[in-house]
């Protein structure tokens, strides 16, 4: 048979190579601000103290938004991240006033959240409807389920008072490092080498990508799902711990309004609202843009109010320049 | 003592609802043999294709694979009896790279669960065998023609042993070449006697590389010859017949 020849390496300049690859456009973007808030703020920005409360910004959004992005890739989204955090934070906040150990109030609260993802998941794939749906209804009931709970009155948690070590294994600080940047650079390493080496990471692209061919192919595409729900719900009941720890603290309003800065984040980093494409360090670096942006905008004296403009911009300028590459990778 | 058919449909009926899609179909494949199942829009072809690939269950029937009665309840039964099936536009994840693609569902993994990458890179080699030479196997299915994605999706039947290929409109919105390439692919099954039932409504593609045939009309099958004693215009012919009829 006479042979054909695909996917010949052209010669191309390595500029033009590297353009195509999202990961390095985004951070290229997140450098530019930095610069550009640099200068804004007149040098405050890049302060040792600020870079530390970035750091943990970005670590508790991160650990929402990799798990989102996870999930996007997967073809399906969850809003309930925001309530499902608060849920978290909540459990281990009331269960510390009971008496309990914060470790073991620790462990039932990230169960908690592989459970809600387990609902999620399982509500979506057994009935078949669009998981923007379900999550939205179960984004409400789970917030719902909190003022129930609260009244709206904030619950306190000074845990460091009692159990510093656990203060300090969530929210501490190794050196210079916040303990918050360590889980989240742990957490984003284990969900990347899934993601890019383990057979569970080609099911997920897989099923993302077009799930009639998966299921073709035998993939088990409903049990991958839930799968990826459980693990979001894991990591986002973990923001929520995290942030209770580090304010001392719940309030029924915690976590509202995460869901979109988590998608928002997926977005700049590469992933498709479509499913099956998006990488791990594509949403890190989408939900570094994001905290940068709102961080940057505070230390230069911009009033607050510019940063859900400025957000939106940035949102629609980076789709576009992911379309762009998209279009120049095809080419 | 007489050779045994690789798979030997008898009385296949499937019913949606109160549509009678499939009714009382039985035919033999034999091994290495290509047929050609052929019939207008709404004849059952897809849906008989989809009872032999475990996507839907028959109401009645029995499906006989190397002279043993078996059951085909899934596409896991399908794939463990050495049947492949192949839609055109569903053979491949098109956002994913060839490796992913090729070993999709049977990833070579460590104890641990891990791709082996250096084994999954191999499968340039195997599609070069068939005459598919692709630099990189990091390449996007995306960026490949319809053609060539046939192909990979063959090569990729082929590496795996399946023993019977269900392609369903392989040649569908293809150019002339690349309809030809991919029957070039079908012929290098043939020659790998792996059996293939080929389904097409284009009775000039199926014609060139077909052993046999399998007409079918509402559900039935109204003939089952072979390629010896029939011509393309006959093939047409009975179908246009039929519409008329």
């Amino acid at each position: 048979m006479k042979e054909q020849s695909f996917g010949k390496p052209r010669n191309i300049g390595i500029l033009k190579r590297l353009s195509t690859i999202r990961e390095i456009i985004i951070f290229g973007v997140s450098i530019g601000m930095f610069i550009l808030f640099f200068f804004a703020s007149k040098g405050k920005f890049v302060s040792p103290a600020v870079i530390n409360l970035i750091s943990v910004a970005v670590s508790e959004l991160g650990l929402i938004v990799i798990g989102v992005a996870l999930l996007m890739i997967c073809g399906e989204f969850d809003l309930s991240v925001g309530s499902v955090s608060a849920l978290g934070a909540l459990i281990v906040a009331k269960l510390y006033q009971l008496g309990l150990n914060p470790f073991l109030a620790l462990v039932i609260a990230l169960g908690v959240g592989m459970a809600i993802g387990a609902i999620n998941g399982l509500i979506t794939v057994k009935f078949r409807l669009p998981s923007f749906i379900v999550t939205l209804g179960t984004m409400i009931a789970w917030r719902g389920v909190i003022y129930v709970s609260t009244a709206g009155v904030p619950v306190g948690f000074r845990v460091i008072e009692t159990y510093p070590a656990f203060h300090n294994f969530l929210v501490g600080d190794v050196g210079v490092i916040p303990v918050p940047s360590i889980w989240f650079i742990v957490f984003a390493i284990i969900l990347m080498l899934i993601l890019n080496f383990h057979w569970f990471g080609n099911h997920i692209y897989a099923v993302g990508g077009n799930k009639e061919t998966a299921r073709g192919m035998c993939i088990n595409t409903d049990k991958t799902k839930v799968i990826c729900f459980m693990l979001v719900g894991m990591l986002s009941a973990f923001a929520g711990v995290m942030r209770v720890t580090r304010i001392r603290g719940f309030h029924a309003l915690q976590g509202s309004g995460i869901e979109l800065m988590a998608i928002a984040s997926a977005v700049i980093g590469g992933t498709l609202l479509s499913g099956g494409v998006g990488t791990i360090v594509g949403a890190c670096l989408g939900a570094l843009v994001i905290t940068v942006l709102e961080y940057g905008l505070i230390m230069s004296g911009i009033s607050a109010y510019w940063y859900k403009l400025f957000l939106g911009i940035i949102i629609i300028l980076v789709v576009i320049i992911n379309v762009v590459v998209e279009r120049r990778r095809e080419s | 003592m007489k050779k045994l058919p690789l798979m030997d449909v008898r009385s296949i009926h499937k019913w949606y609802g109160k549509v009678h899609a499939v009714n009382n179909v039985s035919f033999i494949v034999n091994r290495g043999e290509i047929i050609g199942l052929i019939g207008d829009n709404g004849a059952g072809k897809s849906t008989l294709i989809k009872v032999l690939s475990g996507y839907h269950r028959p109401n009645g029937g029995k499906i006989f694979i190397n002279g043993e009665k078996t059951k085909i309840n899934s596409p896991s039964d399908a794939r463990a009896l050495g049947i492949e099936t192949l839609y055109q536009e569903q053979a491949l994840v098109d956002s994913m790279s060839l490796a992913r693609n090729f070993y999709m569902g049977r990833e070579p993994v460590n104890c641990a669960g891990f791709l082996k990458k250096q084994k999954m890179n191999e499968c340039i080699k195997i599609l070069h065998h068939i005459g598919l030479s692709i630099k990189s196997p990091d390449l996007l299915v995306g960026s490949l023609s319809g053609g060539e994605k046939q192909g990979v999706a063959i090569g990729r039947a082929m590496y795996f042993k399946a023993k019977l290929v269900l392609l369903d409109e392989p040649t569908r919105a293809l150019s002339v070449k690349e309809v030809q390439t991919v029957l070039d692919f079908v012929k290098e099954l043939k020659e790998a006697n792996i059996s293939v039932i080929f389904i097409t409504h284009n009775i000039q593609h199926v014609y060139t590389v077909a052993d046999r045939f399998l007409i079918l009309k509402n559900g039935e099958v109204i003939k089952d010859i072979k390629k010896d004693d029939i011509t393309a215009e006959e093939i047409t012919e009975s179908l246009i017949g039929d519409r008329n009829a």
